[in-house]
């Protein structure tokens, strides 16, 4: 049953420097309160802002536990919002696609080189040229190779393994990949046919919209003898990938989405909007939305390999064959997994869903690789393509309030539409080159839209991520070359 | 609503865009809900590339079927964004042939034309689907309105 709620401008309670509360008396069906992570910059533009409504209207669902959570790049998104944390109990509670999004299992992974500052800057680019030419990027990108049915199949079972197995990619990236880079459950036959057609042509490409791969530069270290362990020094170059599931993905939420909004009703489950159609965790349309998302998963994982075995030898190319770029750590934006947690003084199982939020297992927990069991679980934020992105780990406060998740990125402050309105008639790609940053772009409105002006500092959005205890800044890295779709 | 004649009065044919902050918002309307479709899908369309010089097209035969009008524009929009990147190509225009209500929901048939992309046809943003938030499908005035929000 839909009961739409009327969207107005909610109130929310101060509880500290880094916490605000919207009670569950806020709204009518609210089962728990909303708990948002902001200081006093970042929560004045949420401030009647419909992603707080969203907050409140994932509070109502069925079965979930402790509180409805906005991290601290929370935005307004559909259904859900981004930067949006909910868990629900697996004997009471639901899976909601929209809790998870249509780019499912969009995440970014960083590579480190053995390369300083000093040698891209002379090549800057040629490596921007070679890189935009390997990897295919923008609104219909596809890599000409259609993949047949068996081979898709083994792609959504294995995940990265099957692109490292065809020699694209090291076991050693399978070791620092969350999940190892395949979740469990994958059920191909849950894909429809269009979902298929989709993915065919599209393993190994970036899309586009916020997706990029950058070259960076560790300018700044934050916690130097942790980033010893991540392998991270000052001045170092790496490169990050932010992509996702491209249209295999999309199609299977929207498959999905559909069959749900059919079938909330026979479950006599309310939602205030219709985007949160959700079914019982346990139930056969849940059974088959989790082997298609697992699916998913896995065809992201192996999409991030193989554009990192791209860039391995567009960097051989460029700078020669013996510049390894190890995977330092891959990890997952927009995801639901089954999870034990500590709740009221009990371990239980529940079903955590994160959408535009990346998981940050503190030191010690079994989740996290063994070459990072005693810093924690790497946690990448990229920031916007004229600022910075932070490498951080996650602590032991994301455990005890956000089930072990934080921030996944800056968050947009402005529409699309806006920005591009802001910046009519500047030149970005010169702009951006005056601070030392080379873009390559399929079409140059998009950086207009992605332009720092639309986003929140990351800075400022990892400062209360880490005021409020759930990860350790641990190095800035500044974008050298930028390439987009 | 096939086999009867176009309704004639009522809200120009019309659409336009709506802000969000991370996606994109549509707003159309329209004298009847073919036409609302129609508009959507235009809407759709220009959004995700500059078609006005698309010459080639490709058509396709569209067929989708939903609970409710809201339901039907879900699929209908997300039948357009699926089929023009299983094909790679940009949607042009698309058009309901046969819009009827049935006791078990809606039932729309159609074309879509589909362009490839090259110098007359570039991209603009990729449509990643259409979602059910705040999605509206209402009588207004004497006619219909839409709004529905794109995931970009």
């Amino acid at each position: 049953m839909i009961a739409p709620a009327a969207e107005r401008h909610l109130a929310l309670e101060r509880i500290d420097v880094f916490r605000w509360r919207i009670p569950r008396s806020t709204q009518a069906g609210m089962r728990v309160d909303g708990l948002i992570f902001a200081d006093d910059v970042l929560i004045e533009p949420l401030r009647g802002d419909p992603c707080l409504n969203q907050v409140a209207n994932v509070a109502t669902l069925p079965g979930i536990i402790g509180n409805s959570l906005g991290m601290p790049d929370l935005h307004w998104g559909y259904g859900f919002p981004i930067g949006g944390v909910a868990a629900f109990a697996v004997d009471e509670g639901v899976i909601s696609p929209g809790g998870i999004g249509f780019d499912i299992n969009c995440g970014v992974r960083l590579l480190r080189s053995d390369l300083e500052i000093a040698d891209i800057k002379r090549a800057a680019d040629q490596l921007a040229d070679a890189l935009f030419r390997a990897v295919p990027s923008g609104v219909g990108a596809h890599t000409g190779r259609r993949l047949d049915r068996v081979e898709l199949d083994d792609v959504l079972r294995q995940g990265a393994a099957w692109p490292v197995a065809a020699g694209h990619g090291t076991a050693d990236d399978l070791l620092v990949t969350e999940e190892g880079g395949c979740l469990d459950g994958a059920d191909p036959s849950q894909l429809s046919e269009r979902a298929r057609l989709r993915g065919a042509n599209q393993l190994g490409t970036l899309g586009s919209g916020n997706h990029f791969l950058e070259v960076q530069v560790v300018d700044r270290l934050l916690d130097p003898p942790t980033a010893a362990v991540l392998g991270l020094h000052a001045g170092q170059i790496t490169v990050m990938i932010h992509c996702g599931s491209r249209g295999l993905g999309h199609q299977v939420c929207t498959d999905h989405v559909a069959v749900m909004d059919r079938a909330v009703h026979r479950y006599a489950i309310t939602i205030p909007d219709r985007q949160l159609a959700c079914v019982p965790l346990g139930s056969p349309e849940a059974h088959a939305y989790l082997g298609a998302m697992a699916a998913a998963a896995n065809f992201a994982w192996a999409n991030r390999q193989l554009i990192t075995d791209a860039v391995r030898r567009t960097f051989a190319s460029v700078f020669g064959p013996h510049h390894a770029l190890p995977l330092v750590y891959d990890v997952s934006h927009n995801m639901a997994k089954f999870e034990r947690h500590h709740v009221d003084g009990r371990e239980v199982d529940l079903c955590v869903h994160r959408k535009g939020a990346t998981r940050a297992f503190p030191a010690g927990h079994p989740g996290v690789p063994d070459a990072y069991r005693e810093i924690g679980q790497p946690v990448l934020i990229p920031g916007d393509m004229g600022r910075s992105s932070i490498v951080g780990v996650g602590l032991p406060g994301a455990m005890a309030e956000t089930f072990g998740s934080t921030c996944h990125g800056a968050g947009r402050t402005m529409s699309r539409h806006a920005a591009l309105r802001q910046l009519r008639g500047v030149n970005l790609v010169d702009e951006l080159r005056r601070d030392g940053i080379v873009v390559r772009v399929d079409r140059r409105g998009l950086l207009a839209e992605e332009a720092s002006v639309a986003y929140k500092d990351v800075e400022a959005v990892v400062q209360v991520a880490a005021g409020a205890g759930h990860v350790r800044p641990v190095a800035r890295l500044r974008p050298v070359v930028v390439v987009k779709g | 609503m096939d086999g009867t004649p176009h309704q004639v009065q009522g809200p120009p044919r019309w659409h336009g865009g709506v802000a969000h902050t991370a996606d994109v918002g549509v707003r159309a309307t329209a004298p009847d809900p073919r036409g609302l479709l129609e508009e959507a899908a235009a809407a759709l369309a220009e959004l995700s590339a500059d078609v006005s010089h698309a010459k080639r097209l490709r058509s396709e035969a569209i067929e989708v079927r939903a609970d409710d009008l809201a339901a039907l524009t879900f699929a209908w929009l997300n039948e357009l964004v699926g089929l023009a990147d299983a094909g790679g190509e940009a949607l042009v225009e698309a058009r309901v042939e046969h819009l009827e209500s049935t006791p078990d929901g809606w039932l729309a048939r159609g074309t879509a034309g589909f362009a490839v992309y090259d110098a007359d046809v570039r991209p603009r943003l990729q449509v990643k689907a259409a979602t059910f938030h705040r999605l509206k499908v209402t009588r207004e005035g004497d006619g219909w309105a839409l709004e529905a929000y794109l995931d970009v």
